[in-house]
């Protein structure tokens, strides 16, 4: 099987399977970059890495955003739905802003990331309980709090 | 920046495919509809810089390691 080998700033070598690759025409809102793969580092945690295959230093962390977030729901206007078939063909990640604390991690629910058939596109959730930043661990808060 | 003064009714074109349609003024808003090429994704300002400085905030996640999932009572 073809693969691609990126030279991750983060993970060193990294072999990526040609299926693997995520196309994504209009990039990421702001980043831009055409070709990126999600990356699974540890297979029990809920995180992942949305690595770009065109420059080995960018890479995001994501997740499943109902690993966090049951109740989350994603809205699309109607040009956004027309980008896909059908949504059970769909997966769903989230941008994850990562810190020191796990009070700092926060997802952004507003534009999440849907991968379907070998193609991404970052879209503006139009729900309304959808922030830019949204705690991931808001029991670590009361915790601290507590201490 | 290029300025120009359209009335509700009248369009711009972005190049051949965009149309920027001017609609209605109502009060201090203008509504405006824009046609363009799926190709090219519309934003409301605001949204496209909050998610844009999430993402670069994102790419910027210091740690290699990241946390477990979160416990879950019940």
């Amino acid at each position: 099987m073809s693969t691609v080998t990126v030279e991750s700033s983060r993970f060193g070598s990294l072999e990526i399977e040609a299926g693997a690759i995520i196309e994504f025409p209009a990039g990421l809102i702001g980043l831009g970059g055409r070709r990126w793969a999600v990356i699974t580092k540890d297979d029990n945690g809920p995180f992942a890495w949305l690595h770009s295959l065109d420059d080995p230093s960018l890479a995001l962390p994501v997740t499943n955003p109902w690993e966090f977030f049951l109740e989350y729901e994603v809205v699309l206007s109607d040009a956004d739905s027309e980008r896909f078939e059908s949504a059970d063909d769909v997966a769903v990640w989230v941008t994850v802003r990562a810190g020191t604390e796990l009070t700092d991690f926060s997802a952004n629910l507003r534009a999440p990331i849907l991968v379907s058939q070998g193609q991404g596109f970052q879209v503006i959730n139009e729900a309304a309980q959808a922030p830019v930043r949204a705690p991931l661990f808001p029991d670590a808060q009361s915790e601290a709090e507590a201490a | 920046m290029l300025i120009i003064t359209r009335r509700p009714g009248e369009k711009i074109m972005l190049g051949d495919e965009i149309v920027v349609h001017v609609m209605e003024i109502v009060g201090n808003s203008v509504r405006v509809g824009i046609q363009a090429p799926r190709s090219v994704p519309v934003y409301r300002e605001e949204i496209w810089n909050a998610v844009r400085e999430e993402n670069q905030a994102a790419a910027g996640s210091a740690p290699t390691e990241l946390p477990g999932a979160p416990s879950r009572e019940g």
